[in-house]
This record gives C-alpha cells, sequence and structure tokens, in this order.
C-alpha cells in the first residue's frame, strides 16, 4: 500500500514543474528500477485516484522497468547480474554479488525511481 | 503532442533528503542508529529489549523509536529496561518514514545517546522503500511465520545485509527447518549475514551485535 505515499510524492513534484508547460497532460513515464519493492499495477491505480483534480487527471502512467547494473572493485567488472530464477515460484531476481568473480558490488542502477518524461497534447484541459 | 523531459531527480528525493539529513545529525551527535523491521509478531520489540539490557549493561546509553500504527505498548516496554524513548504513531500509514523520524530526534537527547533503536511498524513489505538514516538496517523474521519467508520476498532479502531468523527455539515444534531459510537467504544474497535467534532467552543476540560494530570488543566507532 505504499504506492500511495509514492504516487503522492510524485503528483506534489511534478504539477509545479509542470506551470510553465500548457497542454493536456496525456502520459506521464516514469522510470522504476527493477530492485524496487513497488507494485505496477498498485502505482497505476494510485495514480489514477490521486490524480484526480489535478493537472494530471485523466493522464496515463506508464511505469518502465531499469534493469540492474553492478560493478566490482575487485575485479572491475561492471555490467548485469546473475539471476535467481524460480519458475514453481514465478520469480527472478538479481543476485547482487560479481557474476564474474563473487564479490561484493556496488549497485550503479536498479534502485532509480524518477520521471523520465511527460506527453503533453496541445489542447486545454477546459476543451474537455 | 509533445514530450516534457526531466533530468532524473528521484521521486522520493525529498524522503532521501531527509534520510541523509538524519543519518548526518546522528553522526554529528556521536549516535549509532540501527533501524529494525519485519513481520508483525517477529520479535523487533523483544530484539530491542534484549539489545538494551546487554548495551546498557556494557555502560552504553541506548535510545528507541518506537514505531506503530496506534498506542504505545512498545515505548512502555523501553522505558521499563531503562531506555529513552520517543513513541510515534503513523495511524493508517504502514510504514515509518524519514520526515518522522527526524521530529521523534527532536524529542531524544541526542548528545546523551550512543546506540538508537529505530523500530518500524510491523511490515515486511511497505518500510524498505524509505530510508530512514540509520547506519544499518535489520530484517527480523520468525520460524513461525513458516519456513518459506525468504523464498516469497525474494527481493527484500537480495537487498537485506542483516536478517535475524527468531524463535528457533519453537522451529520444531511448528516443523521448520531454519537450515531451508538459510540457504534460501545465502543463495539470494551471499554476502548477507543471517543470525538465528532465541531472543526471549538472549540467545544469537551477541552474534548480531558484534556484526553491527555493537560487540563488546569494538564500541568505539
Amino acid at each position: 500500500m505504499h504506492e500511495y505515499t509514492v504516487v503522492d510524492e510524485l503528483i506534489g513534484a511534478l504539477v509545479p514543474r509542470l506551470c510553465e508547460h500548457p497542454g493536456r497532460v496525456r502520459a506521464v513515464v516514469v522510470r522504476k528500477g527493477e530492485l524496487r519493492i513497488l507494485s505496477d499495477h498498485a502505482l497505476v491505480s494510485a495514480f489514477e485516484i490521486l490524480a484526480r483534480g489535478t493537472r494530471l487527471e485523466g493522464a496515463e502512467l506508464v511505469v518502465e522497468t531499469v534493469a540492474t547494473v553492478v560493478s566490482c572493485a575487485a575485479c572491475g567488472y561492471r555490467g548485469s547480474t546473475g539471476r535467481l530464477v524460480e519458475e514453481g515460484d514465478h520469480f527472478s531476481i538479481p543476485v547482487l554479488s560479481c557474476p564474474r568473480c563473487g564479490s561484493e558490488v556496488r549497485v550503479d542502477a536498479g534502485r532509480e525511481l524518477y520521471v523520465d518524461h511527460v506527453t503533453l497534447s496541445d489542447d486545454s484541459p477546459a476543451d474537455g | 503532442m509533445h514530450d516534457v523531459r526531466f533530468t532524473g531527480e528521484d521521486i522520493l528525493a525529498r524522503q532521501l533528503e531527509l534520510a541523509e539529513a538524519n543519518y548526518r545529525r546522528l553522526r554529528e551527535k556521536h549516535v549509532r542508529a540501527i533501524s529494525v523491521l519485519g513481520a508483525i509478531g517477529s520479535g523487533k520489540t523483544t530484539l530491542v529489549e534484549q539489545a538494551i539490557d546487554r548495551l546498557q549493561g556494557r555502560g552504553l546509553r541506548v535510545a528507541a523509536i518506537a514505531a506503530d500504527s496506534a498506542g504505545d505498548d512498545d515505548h512502555r516496554r523501553f522505558i521499563a529496561r531503562g531506555a529513552k524513548s520517543v513513541n510515534v504513531n503513523t495511524q493508517d500509514d504502514c510504514h515509518l518514514d524519514a520526515h518522522r523520524v527526524d521530529h521523534a530526534l527532536d524529542e531524544l537527547p541526542l548528545e546523551d545517546v550512543d546506540v538508537l533503536f529505530i523500530e518500524n511498524v510491523g511490515n515486511l513489505i511497505c518500510p524498505a522503500d524509505f530510508p530512514l538514516g540509520a547506519d544499518a538496517e535489520v530484517v527480523v523474521i520468525s520460524v513461525t511465520e513458516g519456513d518459506d519467508m525468504v523464498r516469497k520476498h525474494p527481493k527484500i532479502f537480495a537487498q537485506t545485509d542483516f536478517v535475524v531468523v527468531n524463535k528457533v527455539d519453537l522451529a520444531a515444534a511448528v516443523g521448520v527447518d531454519p537450515k531451508r531459510i538459510v540457504g534460501d537467504y545465502s543463495a539470494v544474497n551471499p554476502h548477507g549475514k543471517l543470525f538465528l535467534t532465541s531472543l526471549r532467552r538472549g540467545e544469537g543476540l551477541d552474534e548480531l551485535l558484534n556484526a553491527l560494530g555493537l560487540g563488546c570488543t569494538n564500541t568505539q566507532w
């Protein structure tokens, strides 16, 4: 349920930044690192509800996933991780360990959560 | 149609900034802060109680922030142990956030605190996305929740470096083999540290405190 808190922060931060951009907001495209514990479905439904009465009402929230990238100080590897795949349990998650030498790694991508862009059409919301 | 592009600032930037401010504030006052989170009834409060006893016994000054949806039961338990404590009711929120921690810190005499425990609301999932500004984060689960907790929440455990599996004294009674939990965790997080504990008996606590840098040989930081 914390998706509502996240979307509330998103709307609060985004609306003032769109002041200088007239037009109807059609889509808000968010990029979400795959390590985030956030349900896309819950984000979209929270957005639908919390955007009501704001400039973003009626816009579509699009959530794109960012794959994990790690770097290893021990061997210099940088790239994707190995994955733990359990078909029976329907998950495939990155294992935060160097796939080349097995050392601890730094996460360079996979934890972000940001608005990439907003698509506007040139009609105003008042045009219906 | 046209696009307005943004510079990639995190949606939760405000939360991250607040968490960093808490971290800096605690560092300046030389307070070591440990965030404790996990499922309802896993033993978070017992862990903090036992740690209070252990650390106070060594002359350290311990404080706690007790977060729950409602009530002040945990807060009273910490006070009864002689720790300074602040009660935080999150009401309908399923997690503590850095802003609430900031206010709670206002109520603590940080100059007189060596170690601070921040006990989150009982919830394994939601708090994971809200950093508070602590030095370390401990996730507490117990064998009574079943031996599949790691398998059910792999993404959380993949990113949690300190895991406590509590109530191992009850493992046989509830038909759980703790080794399975240990195996699942090392598969998903090869570098993490897992501790099997019976916190009511105080068992396993020293190993955890040592790993957190709070052992009797490493109280300087």
